[in-house]
């Protein structure tokens, strides 16, 4: 699973069946220099962090903002189904692979579209629906703390 | 598995069942050659961790924030939190399995 901003929407209207219902989403993956600065990051008390081991609280960083990522670093969206009625803005978490198909058929469809073709599991318990990454959650916050010495 | 570092946690109300009551952690991947990314036997360099990979992991371990770890993914993971053959319906692509004291490269 990976956590990003929701960044956009994917629309089509040619698509196979068991994905019909599902609402596309794109998502772009944050690095844990986005979440230093996130506004949803929550402060961690200095004793927190103290008996926690070898980590430091990171209530600020200063220059981190103006950090831009290396060349080689990748962040590509990556388009998702919606699950939980996400929109643009909201920072979510995805799934993955299977844990994607089982989250898809067990949550009930929020964004019906004229006809759904539902997907069932097989006589195994296999998921079926074709779709390999889904949001499985809705961010309210976080706390990050700066691996260091 | 791939080693990484425990450096957040994550709330969220609005999630799939499958995910209830489960404590979600942020992994942030260590790199494999410590010494080519600049990463010293005793620490961890800022810019090298700060553009790696991050993955929310599922953590029944309950391990410290700063602590490194291995994590598993895919049906490792699944085996992690169910072990057994009949877990195919657990939702988990990403697990803490392991709590690493230390770990070393010759």
């Amino acid at each position: 699973m990976f956590v990003g901003k929701v960044v956009g929407t994917v629309w089509s209207s040619v698509k196979w069946p068991g994905v019909s219902g599902h609402k596309l989403l794109l998502v772009r993956p944050y690095h844990l220099a986005d979440l230093l600065v996130h506004p949803l990051n929550k402060p961690v008390s200095t004793s927190a962090v103290e008996c926690q081991g070898p980590a430091k609280s990171v209530q600020t960083h200063p220059g981190l903002s103006n950090t831009s990522p290396p060349s080689h670093v990748k962040a590509e969206a990556v388009v998702c189904i919606d699950l939980l009625d996400a929109g643009v803005g909201d920072d979510v978490i995805v799934a993955f692979g299977h844990a994607a198909r089982v989250a898809a058929e067990s949550e009930p469809r929020s964004h019906l579209s004229s006809t759904p073709t539902p997907t069932s599991p097989t006589a195994s318990g296999t998921p079926t629906t074709p779709i390999d990454a889904a949001v499985v959650a809705v961010v309210d916050g976080f706390h990050i703390v700066r691996p260091g010495t | 598995m791939k080693r990484g570092v425990l450096c957040g946690e994550v709330w969220a109300t609005r999630k799939a069942s499958g995910l209830a009551g489960r404590s979600l952690k942020l992994v942030v991947e260590l790199p494999n050659a410590p010494r080519e990314s600049g990463i010293s036997s005793d620490g961890f360099d800022d810019s090298a961790l700060l553009f790696a990979p991050l993955t929310v992991a599922i953590d029944t371990l309950d391990g410290k924030l700063g602590q490194p770890v291995l994590v598993a993914y895919g049906s490792g993971a699944r085996n992690v939190i169910e072990p057994g053959s009949k877990n195919r319906a657990v939702l988990a692509d990403a697990a803490v399995a392991v709590l690493l004291e230390d770990a070393s490269e010759p």
